[in-house]
């Protein structure tokens, strides 16, 4: 078998894992500098507002072009994700009911295996 | 051998056969892995409980034949999705309590609305959360409970037990916890109160973007993203890997927006003034003080989390008032703590292990 040291595939990946780490302290070390901290929190609030004002603008474009916009998207898929939510509770009910049906005369509630479990003692199989 | 040269020559035409088949597989393999959709992740048969907003809770039906008296209630951080803890049969940590014969509930998150931007808090820790505590007790018919908490719904979890000592919460169990912000020293730069302008951001913006919670996370590690793609393609031909990746790597991306004055909530009183360290948290205006926590905790930190650092989460076991305590720090980086196989042979058998007689 190839010495290790020697196989250029494990090299590779020992190259590889090396570089990542050195890059990562050396960004990390970057990264935790003040003047850093400024230069991002600049640009990220520049960039928010930007996003922002464009979003507006991009909705009024929309309306005028008879355009269902984002936030009219976004009610639409909450108005799903409600049915959707609905549904599920349909189902969980449905399901409560079928397990009702089956439960012993007088039983309440859905079935479920007793609550007697005790944890297993030293050395025995779990 | 050639003990000269280190480099045994005889190996090396099997070594290029080999790296040849290896370059066909990922040819073949690239296609399928854009081709074909990831495994199904999340899969444990579970009804819903409730949803409420972006709460969620679920219980996982059990499938032991006899259960532990108290049930146990996950709160997942409010960033990520909680099928990390339920990925895919065989490493699945939901799946890994049911057949050690516990009863799982879980409280997990959706996006929150752009209404939903006020939720700050108090709404999670004095309305999501008792409210899914009521919700265990009625359908499980037990008034005690164990809590879990994965990340940020281990400082949830945390304030929560503090806030209300008396009870239901039985048992609390903490995954890579931050208690000290200070020590989260890179999230702590990009907040800078000189220079992040966080009433800015959530005026304009209302929820925190999921892109830029990403963002953050990937900042941390900056090469690794690059690097693991590197890595997919040379072990495209692995299907195990691929496996493991399309399920991790999906996991990771699929991040939630954070409600806006939560979020500020966060920024001001963690990240700032650091008032949960300092015994000066309080949340709707009651105080939130670990020392009145007194039931059994357990807390398990990795040995390499990048996002939880062990010097920002190793005041937890002295800050808290339990008698019974412990500490276990486990190989693995903040996520592989909990998921994947390495998880399923270190962090679940000792959950296992030391909640089970606590469970009756």
């Amino acid at each position: 078998m190839a010495d290790k040291s020697n196989d250029p595939v494990a090299m590779w990946q020992n190259m590889m894992g090396e570089m990542e780490k050195g890059f990562n302290s050396f960004a990390n070390q970057a990264m935790a500098s003040p003047e850093f901290s400024k230069v991002m929190n600049q640009v990220g609030g520049v960039t928010a507002t930007a996003q922002k004002q464009f979003g507006d603008l991009m909705e009024k474009y929309l309306v005028s072009m008879n355009l269902p916009s984002r936030a009219q998207m976004v009610g639409m898929a909450e108005r799903l994700q409600s049915i959707e939510a609905q549904l599920n509770e349909i189902k969980a009910l449905l399901h409560q009911v079928h397990h009702n049906s089956l439960a012993p005369e007088g039983g309440h509630g859905t079935p479920r295996p007793p609550r007697t479990k005790r944890p297993p003692s030293e050395g025995e199989q779990k | 051998m050639s003990a000269s040269a280190g480099l045994d020559l005889t190996s090396i035409p099997d070594r290029i056969q080999s790296e040849v088949q290896r370059a066909i597989q990922r040819s073949i393999k690239g296609v399928e892995y854009f081709s074909t959709p990831g495994p199904s992740l999340g899969s444990t048969p579970k009804d819903i409980l409730a949803t409420r907003g972006t709460m969620n809770l679920y219980h996982y039906r059990p499938v032991a034949d006899e259960i532990y008296r108290i049930p146990i209630l996950i709160v997942m951080a409010t960033t990520n999705r909680g099928y990390i803890l339920d990925m895919v049969p065989g490493q699945s940590f939901i799946e890994f309590l049911l057949k050690r014969g516990y009863d799982v509930y879980m409280l997990d998150w959706s996006a929150p609305k752009p209404e939903e931007k006020r939720l700050g808090m108090e709404d999670y820790v004095l309305d999501f959360i008792p409210d899914c505590v009521r919700r265990v007790q009625q359908d499980s018919g037990e008034q005690d409970l164990t809590v879990i908490g994965y990340c940020f719904g281990g400082v949830l979890s945390l304030l929560y037990g503090s806030i209300f000592p008396d009870g239901p919460m039985k048992n609390l169990i903490c995954f890579t916890t931050p208690i000290d912000f200070r020590e989260m020293k890179l999230f702590q730069n990009f907040s800078d109160r000189r220079y992040f302008d966080v009433d800015g951001l959530v005026d304009s913006v209302g929820n925190v973007p999921p892109e830029l919670i990403l963002q953050s996370f990937e900042m941390l590690r900056p090469a690794s993203r690059a690097v693991s793609q590197v890595q997919l393609w040379e072990n495209i031909w692995n299907d195990e890997f691929v496996k493991s990746y399309r399920m991790f790597d999906r996991w990771a991306t699929d991040t939630l927006p954070l409600a806006g004055e939560y979020f500020r909530d966060i920024t001001k009183n963690l990240m700032w003034d650091n008032k949960l360290f300092n015994g000066t948290m309080t949340v709707g205006g009651r105080a939130a003080d670990l020392s009145k926590i007194k039931v059994p905790i357990l807390h398990a930190v990795a040995e390499h989390d990048h996002i939880v650092p062990y010097d920002a989460a190793k005041h937890l076991i002295t800050k808290v008032g339990s008698t019974d305590k412990e500490e276990v720090m486990l190989k693995g980086g903040h996520v592989s703590l909990v998921a994947g196989p390495n998880a399923l042979r270190r962090l679940w058998p000792k959950l296992d292990s030391w909640l089970g007689g606590r469970s009756i």
